[in-house]
């Protein structure tokens, strides 16, 4: 194995290593998700909507609103006491860095839709049945794609003054594609549409993960210059 | 850049009070054709004359932005002041002309679908538009090192240009599972001879005027960097 592939890989043990000693991020995302469950149903009257017509967006909202919060976290963890001052000064190339976060967060990430998707199921009664691999693609190439820039700009954020509140304004915008394509192809799996109709869906999800960690990694080593 | 202190090259300052007034005059011209020459449109009435501002606005947005992207990417590579302050007085010029498309849209919107705003493909790309070049300045001066501040905004540049193309897909496919009943007819075929002269005006007096206007800001900006460097020697 390279210098470089081993850079990536101790850069997100080091950030797993670090997140399951003190389930920090983790806790609060769960916390969050439940908690945010629990306000949508009582957000809606299930007496005019059904629990299925909406719990594709549902899933995907609480995905981007946990996202931001635990990637936002990443850099504001290692900005006490110089930290990530100790991590750049390393041997590792910054796109092995950022890969290495990428990971780490994309780990941490789908834990949490995990959780999301077991207790909206329990709160909404959804059925998984049909395509259960195909939700699960969708839903993870999701997180890859929203992660890569999240972890991008969750960097540039904590660069700033306004810290981890300006990463929603700066990441928003940008995950629309994944929002739309995400939210649209869980909808009709979990009305038990044909395949057919999501396939089209996966891949512009999968593309658009792989061209945002190319475009991360491409990047980010112009944001950690200092 | 090793010139004496105290005196900022000229050149854009001349072309870009040209081009502005080039452009200035020809914005003129568009507007007395728009309420004086161009006749009125058959089916929309008056209002369809917004058509020859909000159109060519659009195109200078996201030109802007084109050109916002190109020279964010030549800063990081070449790391020359240049292109940063390029890159700025280009975001400045398109975050107006987003605001103005974002003004006359539904202005023009009310009157046709009945609505101010309605989920419009394009409507819903010049909004989020709007909110990548806020996203640029934001990050520009939230930080304590001006340098710093002018990488992390490149980057938003970089990546906002080459999502936009993606976010126009997704939400015209959006849009395409959830048909409303709204018909845009904005530029079919049916475009008189008049009209389509009308906004071919528009066309080149936008685009002049914002070139003007960039380069004008461009030495703002130098000048900006001349009194900061006398400042502190």
């Amino acid at each position: 194995m390279s210098a470089w592939g081993r850079g990536v890989l101790a850069v997100a043990r080091k950030d797993l290593v670090q997140e399951f000693r003190t389930f920090q991020r983790l806790a609060t995302m769960g916390a969050f998700t439940v908690l945010v469950g629990v306000l949508f149903s009582f957000s809606f009257d299930p007496a005019a909507v059904r629990a299925q017509d909406v719990a594709g967006g549902l899933i995907w909202m609480t995905l981007v609103f946990a996202g931001v919060m635990g990637v936002g976290r990443t850099f504001a963890l290692e900005a006490e006491d110089a930290a990530f001052q100790g991590v750049l000064l390393s041997p590792v190339p910054r796109d092995a860095i950022y890969l290495g976060k990428v990971i780490a967060n994309v780990v941490i990430v789908s834990i949490t839709v995990l959780l999301i998707v077991l207790a909206f199921g329990l709160f909404f009664q959804l059925d998984y049945g049909a395509h259960p691999i195909a939700l699960a693609l969708t839903l993870f190439s999701g997180v890859v794609g929203f992660v890569a820039l999240a972890t991008l700009f969750g960097a540039v954020s904590a660069g700033t003054r306004l810290g981890e509140s300006l990463l929603p304004v700066l990441l928003f915008p940008l995950v629309v594609p994944m929002v739309v394509y995400g939210a649209g192809a869980t909808h009709r799996l979990l009305l038990g549409r044909p395949l057919v109709e999501v396939e089209g869906n996966i891949r512009i999800l999968g593309a658009f993960a792989i061209g945002a960690v190319a475009v991360g990694a491409v990047l980010f080593r112009h944001v950690v210059e200092d | 850049m090793n010139r004496r202190p105290g005196r900022a090259p000229r050149g854009s300052a001349t072309a870009g009070a040209a081009l502005s007034l080039v452009g200035a005059a020809l914005v003129m011209t568009l507007l007395w054709m728009v309420w004086f020459w161009v006749p009125t449109e058959a089916l929309q009435g008056v209002v369809q004359r917004i058509f020859y501002i909000h159109v060519p606005s659009a195109w200078v947005a996201f030109m802007a932005f084109g050109v916002v992207a190109l020279c964010s990417a030549m800063y990081l590579w070449l790391r020359d002041e240049r292109f940063d302050r390029a890159a700025v007085s280009a975001a400045e010029g398109g975050l107006i002309f987003t605001t103005i498309v974002l003004i006359s849209g539904p202005l023009w919107g009310k009157v046709a679908w009945g609505a101010y705003w309605v989920w419009e493909p394009r409507l819903t790309l010049t909004l989020l538009l709007w909110f990548i070049y806020l996203g640029y300045f934001m990050v520009r001066n939230a930080t304590e090192n001006p340098e710093r501040g002018k990488r992390f905004a490149a980057v938003v540049g970089i990546v906002g240009a080459l999502d936009i193309p993606l976010i126009h897909v997704s939400v015209l496919w959006f849009r395409s599972q959830h048909p409303q009943p709204v018909v845009l007819r904005a530029d079919g075929p049916s475009l008189d001879a008049s009209m389509g002269l009308t906004l071919g005006v528009g066309f080149l007096a936008f685009t002049i005027l914002f070139f003007g206007l960039m380069m004008l800001r461009y030495r703002v900006e130098t000048l900006a960097h001349h009194a900061a460097r006398l400042e502190s020697p």
